[in-house]
């Protein structure tokens, strides 16, 4: 099996001269399956099996569970909007499809996208193709709504990997998280199609592209037969996009209006641990993105000190604001204030902080690089983004514009440290001159 | 507590660089090493948080109708401002050269050309139409100038750690430093629409 394969390669090999653009693709898929050959020479370095492209493949395996429950969850919403099929493993079959055929061309559009680009920018400077983009296309499914248009979607992942990535030199050298600058792109340039504040349950109606839904429309025909011939139950009516395209405000917009008992109302607080509630694909089950969380630091490659940090930085300013709080909530006191006296336990129950915290701030790349730093960072993301989530009434959410904010100062922090680093070496090396002499 | 709105508000939420982009002349400049866009930064609010009451000071009691002198002056507002600008950032100069002659070399012709930092002239300005008391236009000053002082060091560590990726070499030097104001900016709109007037009028 092993011998077939690296045959297989070794003719298929394109020249190099001759197709450089061929040849990097090719480079790309053996170094996927094998490691290459050639080693590092002189100098001091460290023998791992750990390279870029295997750190970057755990990040992807752990961020599964939340793929296969992001795309059960879409199924649900859409027919919890209908009214159909309200138990959770009812029509199961239909959810996940449903969800499948709204994920898919998300997920595709995104890698089609921005490993072209990727390929594209290899191959015109020679060097083989880089991995960064395999995280970044993982997770930028994950943190759109599920019924983006796909040229916005396009639009994004184009700026952000061209602006955001290869004008600073390409994987690794990158300021800012890629995939947080393609979701920031499309909530600042069409902020009607991405806010937050009302999540799209399901529905390609809103984006323009009329002639798709017909498409999807058709899909779900197909698939219709075949559950058919199977004897399993249907879509039937739950396989037309409804024509308004239901909305749902999340929990964080209630909590703005109301604070903590407007979220009651609607939601149980077993439904958002698990996340069966709006939101986009990847953020809304909080044990699921716990499990990631454990395998990303048994791996040893998201740092638990900033995880730990960004939770401490957000239980701070809640307890901060809950004491800012006026004593008596009327009616009509603002919705901030209400928001502001929600108790920090229930806050992690809303919104995106673990996903956020868990994959987007502990990018290596773009966090500070040292120990004392990231402590730093993180605490100031969980400062940041909590502060941006109840007080500014302009965003619902705070932590992905938190943690952009934090990426602006991560190589200050760093410097800082390091400075302070050596002026306490210094000393302590004069002292012991002093003491010597 | 209005001290601190406008502080806070000058200094993160309206930032004058990354929100106004003023005075990029200096910023984009002096930001290629931490260290030099520290005292540069320094210098920023040193003369923004003197100058600005001084002109609030002059625009009230000298040049406006009810002032001392009873004559509508403010067409001299322009002059009056640059001329006090000028002279705080005379004595800047003389007190780095004097105390960091290391500083006052790196800097070179731009510690002078704060004089003419748009940032500065322009804070006074909005002081004026913004209609600030002398209490708000010293939180002003101040926080305006902390927060150039903030976006132009994490520039500048920013393009310190930028200097050894292999950066496309068209690319290289000022066009970076535009990019990445260009993306610093967008990050800083994440705490735009926070208003902290509104806390300080419901407690």
């Amino acid at each position: 099996m092993k011998e077939s394969l690296i045959k297989f390669f070794h003719r298929i090999e394109p020249d190099k001269q001759k197709s450089p653009f061929l040849h990097t693709l090719y480079d790309g898929f053996f170094t996927f399956a094998f490691t290459p050959n050639h080693v590092t020479k002189g100098g001091v370095h460290i023998r791992d099996g750990m390279d870029m492209k295997r750190t970057m493949v755990t990040v992807v395996i752990a961020l599964q569970l939340c793929y296969i429950f992001g795309t059960f969850n879409i199924g649900q919403q859409h027919f919890d909007a209908l009214g159909m099929y309200p138990g959770v493993f009812e029509g199961f079959h239909l959810k996940i499809f449903h969800g499948l055929i709204q994920i898919l061309p998300i997920f595709i559009v995104t890698h089609v996208v921005g490993l072209g680009i990727e390929f594209l920018y290899a191959s015109r400077k020679g060097h083989p193709i880089e991995e960064g983009f395999l995280v970044s296309g993982a997770l930028i499914p994950l943190i759109m709504p599920p019924d983006i248009p796909m040229w916005i979607l396009i639009l994004a992942i184009t700026f952000a990997v061209i602006i955001g990535k290869e004008a600073f030199g390409g994987t690794g050298m990158n300021v800012f998280n890629v995939a947080l600058l393609a979701r920031v792109f499309v909530f600042f340039a069409y902020p009607t199609y991405i806010s937050g504040d009302e999540v799209w349950v399901s529905g390609i109606e809103k984006s323009g592209l009329e002639h798709l839904s017909i498409q999807y429309g058709w899909v779900h025909h197909l698939l219709d037969g075949i559950f058919n011939s199977f004897g399993w139950s249907t879509f039937g009516p739950g396989g037309i996009p409804t024509i308004d395209g239901y909305t749902g405000a999340t929990p964080l917009a209630l909590a703005a209006k109301e604070g903590w008992e407007g979220v009651t109302k609607v939601y149980t607080e077993t439904q958002m641990w698990w996340g069966n509630i709006p939101g986009s694909i990847g953020e809304t089950s909080k044990p699921l993105i716990i499990i990631g969380a454990l395998v990303l630091i048994g791996a040893g490659i998201a740092s638990w000190r900033i995880m730990v940090s960004g939770v401490i930085g957000a239980v701070v300013v809640t307890l901060l604001m809950n004491g800012l709080v006026p004593d008596q909530l009327g009616p009509d006191t603002p919705g901030v204030f209400k928001f502001m006296a929600v108790p920090w336990y229930y806050q992690f129950y809303m919104g995106s902080f673990f996903f956020a915290i868990v994959y987007m701030a502990t990018d290596p790349v773009t966090a500070s690089a040292t120990n004392t730093g990231k402590w730093i960072y993180g605490f100031l993301i969980g400062f940041v983004g909590m502060i941006i989530r109840v007080l500014n009434p302009a965003y619902p959410e705070g932590w992905m514009l938190a943690i952009l904010f934090m990426n602006v100062f991560a190589p200050l922090i760093d410097h800082y440290v390091l400075e302070a680093n050596i002026s306490r070496r210094l000393k302590r090396a004069k002292a012991k001159t002093v003491t010597a002499g | 507590m209005e001290f601190l709105n406008v502080f806070i508000k000058a200094a993160f939420i309206e930032n004058l660089v990354l929100a106004y982009f003023l005075g990029m002349c200096s910023y984009l400049a002096v930001s290629k090493t931490v260290k030099t866009a520290f005292g540069l930064g320094l210098a920023v609010i040193f003369v923004l948080g003197i100058t600005m009451p001084i002109n609030w000071l002059i625009s009230e009691y000298l040049l406006s109708e009810n002032g001392l002198l009873g004559i509508d002056l403010t067409f001299l507002r322009f002059i009056l401002f640059i001329a006090v600008i000028a002279s705080m950032v005379q004595l800047v100069e003389m007190v780095v050269e004097k105390f960091s002659p290391g500083l006052y070399a790196a800097l070179g012709i731009f510690l002078p050309l704060i004089t003419v930092n748009c940032a500065i002239l322009g804070g006074s300005l909005f002081m004026v139409s913004r209609e600030y008391n002398l209490t708000e236009s010293v939180a002003f000053g101040l926080g305006g100038g902390f927060g150039w002082f903030l976006a132009i060091i994490a520039i500048a560590a920013i393009r310190e750690k930028i200097r050894y990726s292999n950066v496309p070499p068209a690319l290289r030097g000022l066009g970076m430093a535009f990019i990445l104001t260009g993306l610093m900016g967008i990050a800083f709109m994440s705490l735009m629409g926070i208003d902290p007037a509104v806390f300080t009028a419901a407690k």
